[in-house]
């Protein structure tokens, strides 16, 4: 193997690479080097997993995360709760395959009490993922309400730039538009809508449907509120909307004299609510927190370990639900072939992160924990 | 060359492997020849005189399902006979029965005489002649040439056996036996890679010498259950086990002699099973233990000698006398035979088919040690397999394999010729993916419909096997249908046993499922239409099978996702050299074994995981391109 560093210009470097494609080198497909590191047994599966998301992390918190994943610290938080698991299938399945042999005693007691343990590690790794989703996949936030109310102006706003065109006709935004941004170091997917109301325009009435779609799929709904006007009932309807959601409410127009009007209608909201202007950038701050607090404390790179990956959470989330269903066996009084089915998937599940756990390695636990044999 | 004697198939070693080889291809219509060193000791147990045990005791029952010995004799010679596991379910239950060493040997013995195209010879296999990588005879220490088509090995320790006791060692096949060297020396020439491996015995004493209230009596089952399914009653009268315990006296005169060990001075390289350590290995690698339990086991009706399982050594002779009178009860004990240790080769079994046939040399077969494993049900059902497809072989019909999902045999060979052997290979039940589908009691359903096939099983079992299988189903239909409701006269005593309110109705394989509900609850409220006779054991199989079958279920759909890409095509012109990431050994292998898809590149012996998701990256990548 050798390695050429060379200038970074572009023409330089396709003329280096060109020169040894033709001495009959072959260029690496996509994710090649990780597979053979995979195959080499360099890397483990959930190391190569978190290559992926390095590559692909959008912010630095995101790969912060992947790399300490890279690290194999994902691997090393499941090895506490494998072995574990192990050890409560070796006291089974020697309770079972030696029954002539001078074990000491299965306790049931002591075993429950393990598998429930256990199950209750693993869901609380599993939870991480609410927050460590987001980091990976980006926090969809979705900037809702009737027309007119600067919707678009609030996006430019958050995104710093002139992405949406605003006017002051109502109904301007007539589809939804999406712009990828970060806060804190959470990545975000903003999306603006369409104003919500009844309208006879048909793409009018297009963008409206959108509008509720996207609202649908947002993690964080911002109803945004015209705070110098009185509250109409296409606001309503919008909050309506919203209230089966995880939302908050921004009071724009903060800027506007007649502001002030709005506080008495304050008790309409149920949701948190802040006062912001899309023009003066007054209260943005206090905005970009509360879009950022539901989440809880999601930034810094000193952040707790957070699961990231939807397979990952999955398999976390089987694993502890086989375990529950052998427990449940385990205290209905069942027998231990039945009890140890959910151990062993839920170790094949875990496996399926940390890698495969052999027969063969579990005879060999329990040869080591137990004197077997006549 | 000529021969002096031709047969279709040889069988060498009349051991357990052996007998059921022999046995196998002679039934199905082949004249064979089992030729063994000393026809005296034919089905001779070298070891503890027990048959059975946990997926052991399945193996058994699998064999008389295809139409094996094994059960038969067992049944025949068995002088105590336990279920185990019976407090739990009926998946890892049991059978297994101590068997009168010198009638089990006399009756194979009989057994193999009344099958009319078996011979037996007696001679010293020196050498096997193979023409053209294909087998053609074998040459005997006598000086006599048996020409053949087909040769099952199956020579267990003797392959190049020297035991070990202290110090001292000598070539052996058994104590006292000669070793079988030049058959090994031959193996080695055909350019079979030949390993190492080691087992021991412990010493057997004077029943007369032992105080027998020193120890507790472990008495037979009431009703004992047999191992073949054609048993209807088992004779012989049945005699106690006892059990009792070393001290830590016996383990400190142990650790202060442990340089008198073959085992600990290093002089054996061979590797022992784990799982029947020696009490040496016992004293060192558990040294917290304050006692190691003892067996107790009598070796027949009609000889004091008495088998001390659990003191399995290879010290000085001498010394062990000393060591077993430091066992309370022993104290006046006198050894008959001393326990040794044995080393033996054995051919590693990636070198064979699921048929049990060398790939090195057709027509040749391994069974038993000779391939690794440990134990007389794992050597015999090896042997049932490899004298059935020599058979098979000679008479140019298809092979006989079995799959691991539908009995313990299958997950044995797969096991030894995929992942070969580093220590004594033994059969569990947790080797078994399906555990909960191969019980001991279904033996019958699942394979015996393959040895009437075969032509193994005769007409009198398959019409048993028919009467049997038909009761069980027609039970089942009836636990599913019928319900036991709140008006019904039993509903209260049922309930009150139970100490649980049942609901207004509750169909009688649902109240099955429940723990503490067993044959005799389900039985007293059985329906009149009741199949006629059915006994309570088979009333337990049609209880098994509702209680397992939802399970059975999920495990199958969970491993057809797991098996999702097996149908994934190679095409003919796909190159394996191609594929980055796939070493030289691994790309010969596959080219080797020319698989069609991917389910067959996963069955190839010796593929690494690594670089079967390798192949399965490059085949899926290429499917999306096409």
């Amino acid at each position: 193997m050798f390695e050429i560093s060379c200038h970074g210009s572009p023409v330089i470097l396709r003329q280096v690479v060109d020169l040894t494609l033709a001495f009959g080198a072959r260029l690496a497909g996509p994710g090649e080097f990780t597979l053979r590191a995979l195959s080499n047994g360099k890397l483990n599966l959930a190391q190569a997993e978190a290559i992926r998301d390095l590559i692909n992390s959008q912010t630095e918190a995101a790969a912060q995360q992947a790399l300490r994943q890279l690290l194999g610290e994902l691997s090393k938080r499941l090895q506490g709760p494998q072995q574990k698991l192990i050890q409560a299938i070796v006291q089974l399945e020697s309770a079972l395959e030696f029954v002539e042999d001078d074990l000491p005693q299965l306790r049931k007691q002591e075993l429950a009490g393990e598998l429930a343990d256990i199950a209750s590690e693993l869901d609380r790794l599993a939870s991480t993922f609410e927050v460590g989703h987001l980091l990976r996949d980006g926090l969809k936030v979705t900037l809702a309400g009737r027309p007119n109310v600067g919707k678009s102006s609030l996006f430019n706003t958050l995104l710093a730039s002139e992405r949406a065109i605003v006017t002051e006709v109502p109904g301007t935004t007539r589809d939804t538009l999406t712009e990828r941004t970060s806060l804190g170091g959470v990545p975000i997917v903003l999306t603006d809508t369409a104003g919500v109301r009844d309208s006879n325009d048909r793409i009018e009435s297009m963008g409206v449907e959108r509008t509720r779609q996207a609202m649908a799929e947002a993690d964080l709904l911002v109803v945004v509120i015209d705070g110098s006007e009185e509250l109409h009932s296409e606001d309503l309807t919008v909050l309506s909307e919203a209230r089966s959601a995880r939302h908050i409410v921004a009071l724009n127009k903060c800027d506007v004299p007649s502001f002030d009007l709005m506080e008495k209608s304050r008790s309409n909201f149920e949701a948190k609510t802040v006062n912001v202007s899309a023009v003066t950038s007054v209260g943005l701050e206090t905005l970009r927190a509360a879009i950022l607090e539901p989440f809880g404390t999601v930034d810094s790179s000193n952040a707790g370990f957070l699961i990231t990956d939807a397979r990952h959470y999955d398999l976390l989330l089987r694993t502890a639900a086989e375990i529950r269903s052998s427990l449940d066996l385990l205290q209905g009084g069942a027998s231990e072939e039945l009890v140890i089915i959910g151990l062993h998937n839920g170790l094949r599940f875990l496996g399926q992160i940390t890698g495969e756990t052999t027969t063969e390695e579990i005879l060999s636990e329990i040869f080591a924990t137990f004197c077997i044999g006549k | 060359m000529s021969f002096d004697e031709v047969f279709d198939v040889i069988v060498i070693g009349g051991g357990h492997a052996g007998c059921e080889a022999a046995a196998a291809a002679a039934r199905l219509g082949s004249q064979t020849a089992l030729v063994t060193m000393n026809l005296d000791l034919i089905g001779q147990m070298s070891c503890n005189p027990a048959i059975g045990g946990i997926a052991k005791g399945h193996l058994v029952r699998e064999i008389d399902a295809l139409g094996g010995l094994m059960g038969r004799v067992a049944d025949r010679t068995g002088i105590q006979f336990r279920l185990l596991n019976r407090s739990r379910g009926r998946a890892v239950q049991s059978p297994r029965a101590q068997a009168d060493r010198s009638l089990y040997r006399q009756d194979m013995r009989k057994t193999l005489e009344a099958i009319p195209n078996l011979q037996l010879r007696q001679g010293t296999v020196l050498d096997l002649v193979v023409r053209q990588r294909r087998i053609a005879g074998i040459e005997l220490q006598d000086g006599r040439k048996f020409g053949t088509r087909a040769v099952v090995i199956a020579t267990g320790t003797f392959l190049n056996g020297v035991v070990h006791t202290g110090l001292e060692t000598y070539k052996a096949g058994r104590t006292g036996e000669p070793s079988s060297i030049e058959l090994s020396d031959a193996l080695k020439r055909l350019g079979f890679p030949v390993g190492r491996l080691k087992t021991g015995t412990p010493p057997r004493l004077d029943g007369r010498t032992i105080e027998w209230s020193a120890f507790q009596p472990q008495p037979p089952d009431e009703v004992p259950v047999p191992f073949s399914f054609s048993t209807d009653q088992i004779s012989q009268p049945q005699l106690n086990c006892y059990v009792g315990y070393t001290t830590p006296i016996v383990h400190e005169a142990i650790r202060q002699n442990l340089h008198r060990s073959p085992l600990y001075s290093g002089k054996i390289h061979g590797v022992g099973p784990r799982y029947c350590p020696s009490i040496e290995d016992k004293v060192v690698k558990f040294a917290n233990k304050d006692r190691h339990q003892l067996f107790l086991e009598p070796e027949g009706h009609d000889t004091n000698e008495v088998y001390l399982n659990g003191f399995s050594t290879s010290l000085p002779a001498e010394l062990q006398r000393e060591l077993v009178r430091l066992v309370p009860g022993m104290e006046e004990a006198r050894i008959i035979r001393p326990g040794y240790a044995i080393e033996y080769d054995f051919v590693d079994p990636r070198e064979l088919g699921p048929d049990l046939q060398t790939q090195r040399v057709s027509g040749l077969f391994h069974a038993g040690q000779i391939n690794g494993t440990t134990g007389y049900e794992e050597a015999a059902c090896q042997g049932l397999i490899a004298g059935i497809n020599a058979a098979l072989s000679v008479q140019g019909r298809q092979k006989f394999r079995l799959r691991r999902d539908e009995s313990y045999i299958g997950v044995l060979i797969d096991d030894l010729i995929n992942q070969g052997v580093d220590e004594p290979y033994r059969v569990f039940t947790s080797r078994a993916e399906n555990r909960l589908a191969l019980r001991y009691d279904n033996a019958d359903e699942r394979l015996e419909p393959y040895g009437r096939r075969l032509g193994l099983v005769g007409d009198c079992d398959w019409e048993r096997f028919n009467q049997r299988r038909d009761r069980i189903v027609r039970l089942g239909r009836i636990l599913e249908r019928t319900r036991l409701k709140r008006s019904d006269a039993a509903y209260a005593a049922v309930s009150a046993r139970l100490a649980t309110d049942l609901g207004d109705s509750v169909t009688l394989a649902q109240l099955g499922k429940r723990s503490g509900v067993g044959v005799d609850i389900i039985r007293s409220i059985l329906p009149a239409e009741k199949p006629a006779g059915i006994t309570d054991s088979e009333i337990e199989s049609a209880l098994a099978d509702s209680l397992y079958a939802g399970y059975i279920e999920t495990h199958r759909l969970n491993s057809q996702r797991l098996h999702q890409h097996d149908g994934l095509k190679i095409r003919p012109e796909f190159s394996f050299r191609g594929v980055s990431g796939l070493s030289h050994e691994m790309v010969e292998r596959l080219e080797r074994a020319q698989p069609q898809t991917f389910g067959e590149v996963r069955r190839i012996p010796g593929l690494t995981s690594a670089a079967l998701s390798t192949l399965l990256v490059h085949l899926a990548v290429q499917r999306q391109a096409a």
